[in-house]
């Protein structure tokens, strides 16, 4: 795997390949993976790690202070390698969670730039929609069940549940509307917490959508409860703040109540928006058309762009990672171009709270759900320790084992 | 234009006309009876879209029937019975039941009016639907408008009920009335079905469609369907296509209240039967056209046919006005015509008989005449021959003494009388020698003024009243070709004539005047003048009116003129004077 083909990979399957030298638990919490202990200066900038013992890549090689160094480095940071330990000195106060980013990966670069890691599963195969996972037998944390996996990205739900049914996947990703139907062939459903945020994003600089009583009206008109509890089969949570309540705590401070009559009123005489999703998502398409309906009610005409670019407000999903809310505040930021907040990398809640009602208030963003990854897992396939995938919506395959084939 | 002329234009006119109106009636009667073939098969065409459909609605309510009574429709109105139903697990069932179906529109809506799952619009789950609780209670399908995310459709729905326990579970389904239902109508070949849909007012050409899509040139359709929203009636009209006529017949689409929706056209090309019709003219107009070169052939030859007996009998009556009195025609057939040219011939021979016969009389008369005015003229010279001569016997025997003188003065009487003898005698054979003309270049003016010159003495003689002359001669009169001496002869005795017609005295004019022809002389006086019978006979030979005329005056005078081709006439009334007017070709 190279490197542009690593930032391709499933988010949810890096952790199986590449491992950080601290991880989080469900909670939130860290810890040692990697490294077993470590230590760092008053201000934070300087951290020591101190390296679990008889690891090796997944090449055979085994892992050392120095190729720990090599990968951590960089991004403002710089790390040495002394007396055995990975020395990290870093631009600006670090927390340890930080370590447990998995663009913090420990992995070996080759000549050839092909990266290799340290996690229980290695790629033997990467194409642009498959990719073939086989178990690294020195894994640290013990061989994985599975002799490995093959992935393949891409497909519709429908089709990802009759490949289900159909015995031909054993985990497949599937919408809230296939629940129902995967349940009924007896699949087994693993959902994470709501680890994605279904937003609408204005977009600057386009007449419709610089109108703030405009964007203000169509938040108002949403019935965000009918669309939870019809479209999204009340798989997530309806969303007034950025991240969601497992996280954050507060959610529950922000308004997700419909009023119609004063949307009516904000959006007398306003111009027709241009609503963009990504087409090949079903449930972007059908919560899209159900929020055009809300719209229309309250009298905002929301029609398809005429042209990609042209559209003045987009449905966007972003993912809410790491389990850690300022970081997850961070990452939404990021993700959804929003501006720099107010308290970066704070961990007070009164602070992520600011920063959200601060960035919520002019309705640039509109959130609408929290929405967890929902897996459809076949009949034979079954977890040891723990379960195949996280509340943080990571997967854990190296635990997961399969009966044996029916004659 | 000759008469052959006249009657091959009447013939071709009369035929033509014929033609032109055999092949408009006949044009008429096809038109009309194609318009009534075409009003039949419109007609029979129309019915046979209302019953298509008619069977489209049927079909709709036998689906939606048949999804109401479904074991899935009935389970599912079981489950939305319960307290508070979770609509969830049916939001796409309509859509599936549609496809399934067939149906482009499909709702499932609760007994209070709340749409579980809409085919047409996925995302209006949750709203309300009341108008399915009042159309469930129809048997029939009806016409709806419905909205649509991006636009409002013209739909045929049927509503059904699905009862579970006495909780209702309406089903609503339809098809759009678009250009796909349009084009899945079983038409017969010619007829094609328009849809009007269009809420607003005023026409909107993109609101009409035919299965092809947007109809070209709809404008031309749009007083018809501005008439049908207006009136709320079916009509029909003929359209004119470029590439020929379409009736349409144009049915206003209410729905279930009454209210319009759109107007139906559906058009019957009449292209066929107007091409149909245009061969059969062109065929009519081929026909007519050879019939009327036909008729126009058949027209000469039966002119010609006509007309050369006639013509025949033209050129035989020309012979005779030219003097040719033995002219004949030859024209053999039994009809009229022949008959006509029969009784020409027989008209000349007696003409020529009765010719001779006035000839013989004429002659007779004139030898009568001439003896009489020989007789006349002989008669006073004779007898003062005779008293002479008796005279000189009775001297001789009885006065011997006064013999010589009296034979001397009787001597000197008969020498005179034997010279007016001789001059009488003279004056007949000039007549009988009258030499033919020699013409040259004459110019006529001045030979009127030399015989006004030389009349001049005479016109004013002391014997009688002066007679005033006044000559009016033409400047452009030119030169002429004639014989002076005859001209001069002739027109000397005119103006003798004419002295001798006032004794009174009294007015001569002479006047010379250009024609066409040549030259005209006019000789008038303001004498006594003549009767109509003295003008008739006036250039008879040897007549007179005069006491002592010889006649041959005015006779010379004509056989001068009738030598020189022209013509010479007079005008006279008694008491009024009289006027010769001589006509002289100028070559």
């Amino acid at each position: 795997m190279e490197v542009r083909e690593a930032r391709a990979l499933e988010p949810a399957a890096w952790p199986m390949v590449f491992e950080t030298l601290v991880e989080l638990d469900e909670s939130g919490k860290v810890r040692p993976a990697l490294a077993v202990s470590w230590r760092h200066d008053a201000s934070s900038k300087r951290w020591q790690f101190r390296l679990r013992p008889n690891v090796k890549f997944q090449d055979g090689s085994p892992l050392t202070a120095e190729a720990a160094a090599a990968a951590l480095g960089g991004n403002g940071w710089l790390s040495t390698a002394a007396g055995g330990e990975v020395v990290v000195l870093c631009d600006a106060l670090t927390r340890l969670a930080d370590f447990a980013d998995a663009r913090r990966a420990v992995f070996l670069k080759g000549e050839d730039g092909t990266l290799t890691g340290t996690g229980p599963f290695r790629v033997t195969q990467w194409e642009a929609r498959r990719a073939m996972l086989a178990a690294h037998e020195e894994c640290w944390r013990g061989r994985p069940f599975l002799d490995g996996v093959a992935m393949e990205m891409g497909g519709t739900a429908p089709q990802r549940l009759a490949d289900l049914e159909l015995a031909k996947a054993e985990l497949v990703e599937v919408g809230p509307g296939e629940v129902r139907r995967a349940e009924q062939f007896g699949a087994k459903i693993w959902t994470s917490s709501p680890v994605i945020l279904m937003a609408l994003k204005f977009e600057p600089g386009r007449p419709a959508g610089d109108n703030a009583r405009l964007r203000e009206a169509l938040a108002l008109s949403i019935d965000r409860a009918a669309i939870l509890k019809v479209l999204l089969q009340k798989r997530g949570e309806a969303a007034g703040g950025l991240l969601p309540q497992w996280l954050s705590g507060y959610a529950g401070l922000f308004a997700t109540a419909r009023d119609v009559e004063r949307a009516r009123g904000l959006a007398a005489g306003a111009p027709a928006l241009a609503l963009a999703y990504d087409a090949s998502d079903g449930l972007a398409r059908m919560v899209a058309e159900r929020i055009a309906v809300n719209a229309r009610e309250a009298g905002i005409r929301l029609a398809a762009p005429s042209a990609a670019g042209n559209a003045d407000v987009s449905l966007a999903r972003a993912r809410i990672a790491p389990a850690v809310a300022e970081q997850a505040l961070e990452g939404l930021g990021a993700a959804l171009r929003l501006p720099e907040l107010l308290h970066p990398a704070s961990p007070e809640l009164e602070d992520l709270y600011a920063d959200e009602r601060a960035v919520l208030e002019d309705y640039w963003v509109i959130p609408l759900f929290h929405l967890p990854e929902i897996y459809g897992a076949s009949p034979r396939l079954h977890a040891w320790a723990t379960p195949g995938l996280l509340k943080t919506g990571e997967w854990r395959l190296e635990d997961l084992w399969l009966d044996a084939e029916q004659p | 234009m000759t008469f052959r002329t006249r009657l091959l234009i009447s013939f071709a006119l009369a035929v033509v006309g014929t033609a032109a109106l055999a092949t408009w009636v006949v044009s008429a009667m096809t038109r009309h009876a194609f318009e009534q073939a075409d009003d039949r098969r419109s007609a029979a065409l129309v019915a046979q879209f209302r019953r298509e459909f008619e069977r489209r609605r049927q079909e709709l309510v036998r689906s939606v029937e048949a999804i109401a009574a479904a074991q899935g429709t009935l389970e599912m109105a079981i489950a939305l019975s319960r307290p508070e139903p979770d609509y969830a697990p049916y939001v796409d069932q309509a859509g599936a039941l549609a496809t399934a179906h067939g149906l482009d529109l499909l709702e499932l809506v609760a007994q209070d009016g709340t749409i579980v799952s809409s085919a047409q619009w996925p995302a209006r789950f949750g709203y309300q639907a009341e108008w399915v609780k009042e159309a469930a209670d129809g048997t029939e399908a009806f016409l709806k408008s419905e909205e649509l995310p991006e636009e409002t459709v013209l739909a045929m729905i049927a509503v059904r009920r699905a009862n579970a326990g006495g909780n209702d579970l309406y089903v609503a389904g339809g098809y759009r009335l678009d250009r796909d239902f349009l084009g899945s109508l079983v038409l017969p070949a010619g007829m094609r079905v328009l849809l009007y849909h269009n809420f607003e007012p005023g026409f909107s050409a993109q609101a009409l469609t035919d299965a092809a899509g947007p109809v070209k040139g709809a404008e031309r359709l749009a007083s018809l369907i501005e008439k049908v929203r207006s009136e709320r009636r079916e009509m029909s009209r003929r359209i004119e296509w470029p590439d020929g006529p379409e009736t349409f017949q144009a049915i206003p689409l209410a729905g279930r209240n009454g209210e319009l929706l759109g107007v139906l056209l559906v058009g019957s090309s009449r292209r066929e039967l107007a091409a149909l019709a245009a061969r059969i003219r062109w065929a009519g107009a081929l026909a007519a056209g050879f019939g009327i070169l036909l008729g126009i052939g058949l027209s000469y030859w039966a002119a010609e046919r006509l007309t050369g007996p006639v013509e025949e009998l033209a050129r035989g009556a020309r012979e005779v006005a030219a003097g040719n009195w033995n002219a004949r025609v030859s024209v053999a057939s039994r009809d009229e015509l022949g008959e006509m040219a029969r009784a020409f011939n027989s008209m000349t021979q007696e003409l020529i008989g009765q010719r001779d016969r006035l000839l013989q009389a004429e002659r007779v008369a004139a030898w009568r005449e001439l003896a009489r005015r020989l007789a006349h003229e002989l008669k006073n010279p004779l007898f003062p021959l005779q008293i002479t001569i008796e005279t000189l016997q009775r001297a001789k025997e009885q006065a011997p003494g006064e013999f010589d003188e009296i034979f001397r003065e009787s001597a000197a009487t008969l020498l005179a009388e034997l010279a007016n003898l001789k001059s009488i005698v003279g004056r007949f054979s000039d007549f009988a020698k009258m030499p033919a003309p020699q013409l040259e270049a004459v110019d006529l003016n001045e030979i009127v003024r030399g015989a006004v010159r030389l009349f001049a003495a005479q016109l004013r003689s002391g014997e009688r009243a002066a007679i005033e002359a006044e000559v009016e001669c033409d400047p452009e009169l030119g030169a002429i070709q004639a014989d002076p001496e005859q001209v001069t002869r002739a027109l000397h005795n005119l103006i003798l004539n004419a002295i001798d017609a006032m004794p009174e005295g009294g007015r001569l004019r002479l006047r010379t005047r250009r024609t066409e022809a040549g030259a005209q002389l006019e000789v008038s006086d303001s004498g006594l003048g003549l009767t109509k019978e003295e003008c008739e006979r006036l250039f008879t030979p040897y007549y007179t009116t005069k006491r002592h005329g010889t006649g041959l005056g005015l006779a010379i005078v004509q056989s001068v003129v009738a030598d020189h081709r022209g013509k010479i006439s007079v005008e006279s009334e008694p008491g009024r004077g009289t006027t010769f007017r001589i006509e002289l070709p100028a070559g």
